[in-house]
């Protein structure tokens, strides 16, 4: 069995071993997964007609996101109500109804049991009002479905907090969006270590903004006490335009340079970003202590003309995704973050920290410093006691 | 002129044949090479689920000769150091027989990426079909337009070379 870990008692410092515990993974899927949280799950564009649905995991528990005939997304356990037997497999589609092969039960797009065959030799007093599948407690913002298997979750405005404006403008401002498709991965990294360097990092990474002379405009980082991060900033223009061949894919569209990127990060780890003409919404899954599945969902807005929906695709589809021209070395990270936490010790946050007793909230567009109240956060809600000795 | 006879097929063989061995060597040029110098010239790589969707976001979009070039900058200059190497092997087989479209022919191959990370085990990376539009240039068959349909819903890893 492996030594307890010790939290450090210095707020800029983490310990390293927290990215590789398998113990501790499973008490964070109960804690934070099944636990007081909203996880966000689609956006309303991804299922947008009645009968739509989307598959997905909520911790390990797997869910239906559906868009009943009545037009109200709702999400259920992916959970037959018989014998526990998974419903859907397709990872998305549109049905009429969902039918569990095995004994035939069949539920309506909005979770009631429509068909169950032989039901007049069940057991006394079987009624099939009873056994719909089970509902989520679900909430929206902007179009974003979120789900919570808590009850003690408080109102998602409330659990948004200050980080509301800044998904809104993530999500075209209105959420009125519309589905260009997917980029799909798996990356080999825990999914704190991934969400800890997705939202934003040190430019110091990447090369590509260098050769392109590429300069992030002033910004602003906004993080708040229950782990989210908001970063809003303006974007230059790109100086080394030549140093591209087709240097269209870089045009700036859609947006005023002015509110050029938007950025929220939501705990524990789904990541929004509206970037130059790129609208994303990174739906990640921890799949085991060493793995997280991240999908890339990227949206047009519902106003958008074809010509800028083109735009967008090529944008999109190379430039901030999985083999994306700005984002591939930060893949490459996420797995090297990972193997590097198998040595013993701390790691420590720098740039911005101003004191080791207490987390600050006023922090720069670039500082490290802004991971830290939510640190901060998960080392309170996991029950971790700081410790001189770490 | 391509046709649909034996001295084509093994003309476009040729080319699958040098396509694969180009990435299996990771020599982008070459790589490039396979393609077209019409301006026009594209590669795709998009996963099955977006095409059965209709959605068009893809892994990689080159839609012009430009920016297969720019890719092939990216992989060879930008990213230099930034991620951890690895070797691919690519097993492709032609399926079906081919079409042909105003002197242009149009090829379907499965194909089968198996990756080897630098000191790591051998894997499966991905599965698909690629759906290829072949012309004669500069007295050789080229790629106009490929596009590769991966199979594999979930990539087992951030990407970076083309399929």
């Amino acid at each position: 069995m492996n030594a307890p870990i010790q939290w450090p008692k210095a707020v800029n410092e983490i310990p390293k071993a927290i990215f590789t515990d398998a113990e501790l993974y499973e008490r964070e899927i109960e804690t934070i997964f099944h636990g007081a949280q909203w996880h966000s799950l689609a956006h309303r564009a991804e299922i947008s007609k009645p009968g739509d649905f989307k598959t997905m995991l909520l911790g390990r528990m797997p869910v239906i996101v559906a868009n009943g005939e009545d037009g109200k997304i709702r999400v259920f356990f992916n959970s037959c109500t018989h014998r526990g037997n998974q419903v859907e497999t397709a990872s998305c589609g549109n049905r009429k109804a969902f039918e569990c092969p095995y004994h035939r039960w069949m539920f309506r797009t909005n979770g009631e049991l429509a068909v169950c065959p032989g039901s007049e030799e069940f057991s006394p007093g079987f009624d099939k009002k009873a056994y719909g599948l089970r509902e989520l407690r679900t909430a929206e913002f902007c179009g974003l479905i979120f789900a919570t298997a808590s009850a003690d979750t408080p109102p998602l405005e409330t659990w948004l907090g200050q980080v509301a404006g800044t998904l809104a403008g993530a999500l075209g401002g209105d959420g009125r969006l519309k589905l260009l498709g997917y980029q799909k991965v798996r990356y080999a990294s825990n999914w704190k270590a991934y969400s800890d360097n997705d939202g934003y990092h040190a430019p110091l990474l990447h090369v590509g903004f260098r050769l392109l002379g590429w300069q992030g405009g002033q910004g602003s980082q906004t993080p708040t006490p229950n782990g989210h991060l908001a970063f809003e900033s303006q974007l230059k223009p790109i100086v080394n335009r030549e140093f591209l061949k087709d240097p269209s894919l870089i045009d700036l569209k859609a947006t005023d340079p002015e509110s050029g990127s938007r950025i929220a990060q939501l705990f524990p780890h789904t990541v929004i970003t509206k970037h130059m003409d790129v609208i994303n919404v990174r739906f990640a899954t921890p799949i085991s202590v060493d793995c997280t599945e991240v999908h890339y969902a990227y949206f047009a807005h519902a106003d958008d003309s074809e010509e800028l929906v083109r735009h967008r695709i090529r944008q999109s589809s190379n430039l901030l995704g999985p083999c994306g021209m700005i984002s591939m070395e930060d893949a490459s990270i996420f797995n090297r973050i990972h193997i590097g936490s198998f040595t013993p010790g701390n790691a420590a946050f720098q740039k911005g920290v101003k004191r080791f007793d207490e987390v600050g909230f006023d922090v720069k567009q670039n500082d490290e410093s802004g991971n830290l109240p939510k640190w901060n956060y998960y080392c309170e809600l996991m029950g971790f006691q700081r410790s001189e000795v770490a | 002129m391509l046709g649909i006879d034996e001295a084509s097929l093994a003309l476009v063989d040729d080319l699958q044949r040098r396509y694969i061995e180009a990435l299996d060597r990771r020599a982008m040029e070459a790589w490039l090479d396979c393609f077209s110098q019409d301006a026009d010239a594209s590669y795709f790589c998009i996963a099955a689920e977006n095409v059965e969707g209709g959605q068009e976001i893809a892994l990689m979009y080159d839609d012009c000769r430009a920016r297969l070039t720019d890719r092939v900058t990216f992989i060879t200059k930008v990213w230099t150091g930034t991620f951890q190497p690895y070797r691919m092997r690519h097993f492709v087989q032609r399926i079906g027989i081919p079409t042909l479209d105003h002197g242009k022919l149009c090829v379907v191959s499965n194909f089968h990426i198996a990756i080897t990370p630098e000191g790591g085990s051998s894997n499966l990376l991905a599965v698909g079909q690629y759906e290829d539009t072949v012309v004669l240039d500069r007295g050789e068959p080229r790629f106009l337009r490929k596009r590769a349909v991966y199979d594999t819903t979930v990539l087992p890893r951030y990407i970076v070379y083309p399929f």
